[in-house]
């Protein structure tokens, strides 16, 4: 990458107009902005480029050079918002952000990157939960939301080929009609990208029945740490040698950037079916759950919301949720219509026997939508309650639900705070949410303290740390709880066989290795911060 | 509680070794190699069906594991000749042939207890049906034949089985077949017939199956598959069935080694490396040499 | 920019945003997707988290505004489709509109923007510079003026303004805001809404140029103190007791808001008065009978609707529109959850870039809505809306035209609604 303009004296860095070309895909112009740059350099008038041109800092200069001034951003405005994701990390530096289109593009930012020996992160749309993307240490943040495009559909073989920066909720929309969506749905659907699901191998309500985001990946070009470019897995079945892409889905960034994601579609059910459950008491809910997966049957979701969940949403989406229900059972059937027929009957009686009081099927899609808005907004209307929350992520054996809920209320109630559930029950899949006020005095540590136990329980009662949001910065710390350092070592195998320098996304995942900057969780409660 | 002391033991710090299953599909990836030989632990250690998960050890037979489920109405996404084991299943790594609805082997490796290189156990994944706490070694292991690990105990996801299910086959086309049947757990094409697996709810199989018979199918037995398996590359060899949407060939000439892309082969060797340096593991064989 | 430091630094203790506000938002990212600024660029700065982001950085952690700062802020156009995505009810309205109001103070708008603005409040002078854009327009000449102006005007520019004659019920039941540019460019408009009305037997009167221009696009521009001076002369002149019925969705907006504004109590009973013209009709019973009559009486034509974000993220009425329509035409919805078209009142002028990428993706929602349903004819309630899609070759009516032809293509049909008050079957409620 060196060549001899890169030698001339460092003058400052001074950038021409702050908005960026929005429309500037046409690579053809800045080619020829470029040769004519070098030309001006080449006979020593450097100085005719004036301040658009000098640039001090080389890896910016490389990274302008790979591709054009409007996609490499410095601005201290850019470089704060792209030090956070969804998550409540807290002091994140990112370093350049670089906006990529194509492959190529996201292959020179890596090789410019490395190079430098700088490390790299790939970020989406930063909704991420964990603190996958936040940065350490001022890397280059490779930026893929611009990489939007659903490049094919193969309605016959049930694939799509999708850029990285594609929006979840934009592929089954665009799919709408023909009868194929794709199946995994995270919470965050309409905004989060479908290179943040490969990276967090991604869930979602649906995934009861149809399984997370690795099941439905099929392959994935990669920009590897060091730059090259491979294609992991294949269209149909496997490809020869290791599951790479299964090794790949779920890294959290840390094994190299997706460019080109193959996707599976599912056929839409030809009949769904959504029932609505409420009972006096939550184990009776919980244990419900356990006994319609014993009976035999898996529906498409089983979801639990708790009383002070169904206290604050059912004013916002009228859904009919009991307001005197201790909580409600979403459970949704789908398939062919007699099967759905009949399960229906079958998760009546297993309700009536756990002591539901009633049991409403949803007379049409109207209704269903409204049953299912309430679980979707359910975050939303508790931020009405309580200005902050903090939302953990554990998955625990689902026979054991309603004993380990139970705990969770005591040791969330024993610091003074409080803890809604609204969780993916079918999976086992706990979401505790703690609301509070982060400008109460110590409010923090105690909320801090109370995650840590929530973890710890779950991890004890047979589960395991994340079922859905990925380990990132956030649950770094609590990887011993769950793996030895035998068994970490195995992991660190993997990571190490991806990413040599260790450069990509460092210091997340494995608690040993690198730590990351000054980042911190929950550190402080100015005005304002939210957690 | 199963203890895999034995098998770390048995694996020790040095020396080439490769742990054998049924020894059902012993040439897949290359020869064995005259290297030491161990075994996995058997038995089944629990399993529960409100959970969905069963924990075993890895030299079980898929016959064993598939009697103890059937009997709770369960089943496992693995498949293998008679005598298969659990471990020989998941290193082979082919998925089962009714894969539309029970899923794929890649899916199915929820917690993998094993002995690594150096001799020490660690653990794999976990133990509940859904997590992403830290990388995912499980997915890594399934169709590894053996070369980055010793698998003693697994933690397998089960699901219900169906209640009731038909092949049907007839010489229809199998875009017509596709389109009219939901989730089929099995679609296999000769070139000529199109045969189907359905199944589900029995009032469902039924309908199916009138609906497939006025297209002109009819009921048949499972057929039996040659038993040689290649990559799908857009031609039918002669006596060859395609699995559609798996990818696969079943056919009876043995398959040339598959085209491996560098870039693959660099990152697939460097996991072996990382894995076993010393190459101890299953010397002979090289996942790279499976076709299909 | 033109502002010196010192200027900005001033500016970093004057954006007054209100804390509770600006603490509210959780980072979460759910309004990505219903910004049109980010759907453009992929880039965080311009989207809602990252606007109220960087204002926090300049309200909480002294930061100096720099140029990255200003475009952020600068190139929101203030749609709000991020408020009704937002789950935790963040007042991004609110924020944008104080922190515009903080750098209006600090930096001069453009020229031209100043000029187009203070034109809006001089209606005859407006009418005159309309009818010479509409000779230039006949004669060929756009091609003279700044291509951001050809793209935002209407395709064919009335020369001259019908009127009708006035209602002869004094004091008419409802006035009908007539607003400024609206008046001169879309009078046919105005006109629709008063045969509507008509028809069903609601006597109208019309605001007129006493009463003129809302103030709202001085408001966007964070103009505060002219946004008020239209505020209180708008109040003032249209003082009574009736409704205010508002065809412009922005205007109806604007007007809603005069209460928040102004904080006096007649400007508060006055914002109670205002209601958009779909949202009144929606709710009285006279429309409702008047249709049953006439059901059936013409043939179903399909529309495409096209919410404008001031009536469904601003006003949260845009139900109202297929409320109205529903029994006459067969409605066709856009996939794309109401993300703006980029007119933006003025935006499109300031930001021709982003406007015309919002424009494409509206351009091609509508194409997929004409590919499922065969509908060609979009409706919009928002003269700002309709103007900049019809200047992008898609044809454009405000639901009251569509309307008011079914009402008059009825009464053409035949005499049914002549006899049928005749004989007494349509009740037009006193």
């Amino acid at each position: 990458m060196e060549s001899a303009e890169r030698c001339e004296p460092a003058v400052g860095v001074i950038r021409s107009g702050i908005l960026p070309e929005v429309n500037s895909t046409k690579r053809v112009d800045q080619d020829w902005r470029s040769t004519v740059r070098k030309r001006i350099d080449g006979i020593g008038l450097g100085w005719i480029r004036g301040k658009t041109a000098v640039i001090g800092d080389p890896l910016e200069r490389d990274l302008v050079e790979a591709l054009g001034r409007e996609r490499v951003v410095t601005g201290s405005g850019a470089r704060s918002l792209y030090s956070r994701d969804g998550s409540v990390t807290r002091g994140g530096s990112a370093g350049i952000v670089c906006f990529p289109e194509t492959t190529d593009d996201v292959a020179a930012c890596v090789t410019v990157a490395v190079s430098h020996g700088r490390a790299f992160v790939a970020r989406g749309a930063g909704t991420g939960l964990s603190g996958g993307a936040v940065p350490c240490d001022e890397p280059v943040m490779v930026v893929t939301t611009r990489m939007n495009s659903i490049y094919e559909v193969d309605l016959d073989r049930r694939i799509a080929w999708v850029g990285p920066g594609v929006v979840n909720l934009d592929l089954s929309r665009h799919l709408s009609g023909t009868g194929l969506h794709f199946a995994p749905d995270p919470s965050s659907q309409q905004a989060c990208t479908i290179g943040g699901n490969v990276a967090n191998n991604s869930g979602g309500p649906h995934c009861l029945l149809y399984g997370v985001t690795s099941a439905h990946v099929l392959a994935i070009e990669v920009v590897l740490p060091d730059g090259e470019v491979v294609l992991l897995g294949a269209e149909e079945g496997r490809s020869p040698g290791y599951d790479l892409r299964g090794a790949f889905v779920g890294g959290e960034g840390t094994l190299g950037i997706a460019t080109r994601i193959c996707v599976r579609l599912t056929e839409d059910p030809p009949e769904v079916a959504t029932l609505l459950l409420d009972f006096d008491q939550i184990e009776g809910a919980a244990d419900m759950v356990s006994a319609v997966i014993a009976s035999g049957i898996v529906p498409a979701a089983l979801e639990i919301m708790d009383k002070r969940v169904i206290e604050a949403v059912e004013p916002f989406v009228e859904a009919g949720y009991p307001l005197d229900a201790a909580a409600v059972l979403i459970v949704e059937l789908d398939g062919l219509p007699d099967g759905v027929a009949d399960a229906i009957e079958r998760i009546k009686a297993i309700g009536l026997d756990h002591g539901a009081r009633t049991v409403r099927v949803a007379k049409d899609d109207e209704e269903r939508t409204r049953i299912w808005k309430g679980r979707k907004n359910a975050f939303g209307a508790i931020a009405v309650i309580k200005p902050d929350y903090y939302l953990n992520d554990t998955v625990i054996p689902r026979t054991r639900l309603a004993e380990v809920l139970m705990r969770i209320y005591e040791v969330v109630e024993e610091r003074q705070l409080m803890v809604m559930n609204v969780f993916h029950a079918g999976d086992g899949n706990l979401h505790p949410l703690i609301v509070f006020d982060a400008r109460e005095p110590g409010v923090m540590e105690r909320v801090l303290e109370a995650g840590e136990e929530i973890v710890r329980i779950s991890v004890e009662a047979g589960g395991v740390l994340s079922g859905e949001h990925g380990i990132g910065l956030e649950k770094k710390r609590f990887m011993h709880m769950q793996f030895s350092p035998a068994d970490l070592e195995a992991q660190d195998q993997l990571r190490r066989a991806f990413d040599v320098r260790g450069l990509a996304n460092p210091a997340k995942v494995l608690p040993t290795g690198a730590s990351c900057g000054h980042v911190t969780n929950l550190e402080r409660a100015p005005k304002g911060t939210w957690v | 509680m199963m203890n895999l002391s034995q098998l770390a033991n048995d694996v020790g710090e040095v020396g080439a070794v490769c742990v054998r299953g049924g020894g059902t599909r012993w040439d897949v990836g290359g020869a064995a190699g005259d290297v030491q030989v161990v075994m996995a632990p058997t038995g089944i250690d629990s399993f529960d069906p409100a959970e969905m998960t069963v924990v075993v050890g890895a030299g079980t037979t898929l016959s064993e594991l598939a009697d103890a489920l059937a009997a709770r109405g369960q089943e496992v996404a693995l498949d293998g000749p008679p005598g298969a084991t659990i471990g020989g299943a998941l290193m082979v790594g082919r998925s089962p042939l009714r894969r539309g609805r029970l899923g794929e082997v890649a899916d199915v490796l929820l917690q993998a207890d094993c002995v690594g290189a150096d001799g020490q156990v660690f653990v794999a994944g976990g133990p509940t049906v859904k997590n992403v706490s830290g990388y995912d070694l499980c997915r890594l292991l399934v169709g590894s034949l053996g070369t980055l690990a010793v698998v003693g105990r697994v933690i397998l996801r089960t699901r219900p089985m169906p209640e009731d299910s038909a092949w049907m086959s007839g010489e229809v086309p199998l875009k017509v077949v596709l389109q009219s049947v939901y989730r089929p757990a099995t679609v296999l094409w000769d070139g000529r017939q199109t045969t189907v697996r359905v199944e589900g709810h029995g009032a469902d199989v039924n309908n199916e199956v009138d609906l497939l018979g006025g297209l002109g199918l009819e009921r048949v037995d499972q057929p039996v598959l040659p038993r040689e398996r290649d990559r799908w590359s857009g031609f039918l060899p002669s006596g060859g069935v395609l699995e559609v949407g798996a990818g696969v060939v079943h056919q009876l000439e043995r398959p040339s080694p598959p085209a491996v892309a560098a870039g693959v082969r660099v990152l697939g060797d460097r996991m072996r490396e990382a894995f076993d340096p010393r190459r101890r593991f299953n010397p002979g064989r090289d996942p790279h040499r499976v076709a299909a | 920019m033109t502002t010196s430091n010192q200027q900005r630094k001033e500016l970093s203790t004057l954006l007054g945003l209100d804390d509770e506000g600006l603490a509210a938002c959780v980072q979460c990212g759910l309004c990505l997707p219903h910004c049109p600024t980010y759907r453009a660029t992929g880039d965080e700065r311009w989207s809602p988290r990252g606007r109220i982001s960087l204002m926090r950085s300049v309200e909480w952690d002294n930061v100096v505004p720099d140029d990255e700062w200003h475009a952020a802020m600068d190139t929101c156009v203030q749609c709000l489709g991020c408020v009704t995505a937002c789950p935790s009810g963040v007042p991004y309205e609110e924020l944008i509109n104080t922190t515009r109001s903080a750098i209006a103070v600090n930096r001069r708008l453009p020229l031209p923007l100043r000029v187009g603005l203070w034109l809006l409040g001089k209606p005859s002078l407006l009418r005159s510079g309309s009818r010479v854009l509409a000779v230039f327009q006949r004669l060929g000449l756009m091609r003279l003026m700044p291509t951001n102006l050809v793209g935002a005007l209407p395709r064919r520019i009335p020369m001259k303004a019908p009127r009708r004659p006035p209602q002869l019920v004094d004091p008419a039941e409802v006035t009908l805001f007539t607003g400024c540019v609206m008046d001169v460019w879309q009078p046919e408009v105005h006109a629709a809404v008063e045969d509507v009305l008509t028809a069903i037997g609601v006597s109208v009167e019309r605001s007129g140029d006493r009463v003129g221009c809302c103030g709202a696009l001085h408001g966007h521009a964070g103009l505060d103190s002219e946004a008020r001076r239209h505020a209180k002369r708008v109040v003032s002149t249209l003082s009574g007791e009736g409704p205010v019925l508002v065809d412009s969705a922005g205007c109806g907006a604007a007007l809603k808001r005069f209460g928040d504004l102004l904080g006096t109590p007649e400007a508060r009973a006055f914002s109670d008065r205002v209601a958009d013209v779909h949202e009144w009709l929606a709710e009285d019973p006279r429309l409702a009978s008047f249709e049953v009559s006439v059901a059936g009486a013409t043939g179903h034509e399909a529309v495409i609707v096209q919410d404008p974000c001031h009536l469904r993220h601003a006003q949260g009425c845009h139900g109202a529109v297929r409320e109205v329509l529903k029994r006459h035409v067969d409605l066709v919805e856009l996939d794309d959850d109401g993300i703006c078209c980029g007119a933006g009142g003025a935006y499109s002028l300031i930001q021709p870039k982003l406007a015309a990428d919002a424009r494409e993706k509206k351009v091609a929602a509508v194409a997929r809505a004409t590919s499922r349903s065969g509908a060609t004819l979009v409706v919009s309630a928002n003269p700002g809306c309709s103007m900049y899609l019809g200047a992008a070759g898609l044809k454009v009516r405000h639901p009251m035209e569509v309307l008011a032809q079914v009402f008059q293509s009825h009464r053409a049909d035949s005499s049914k609604l002549g006899k049928a008050v005749a004989e007494g079957e349509v009740d037009f409620g006193g």
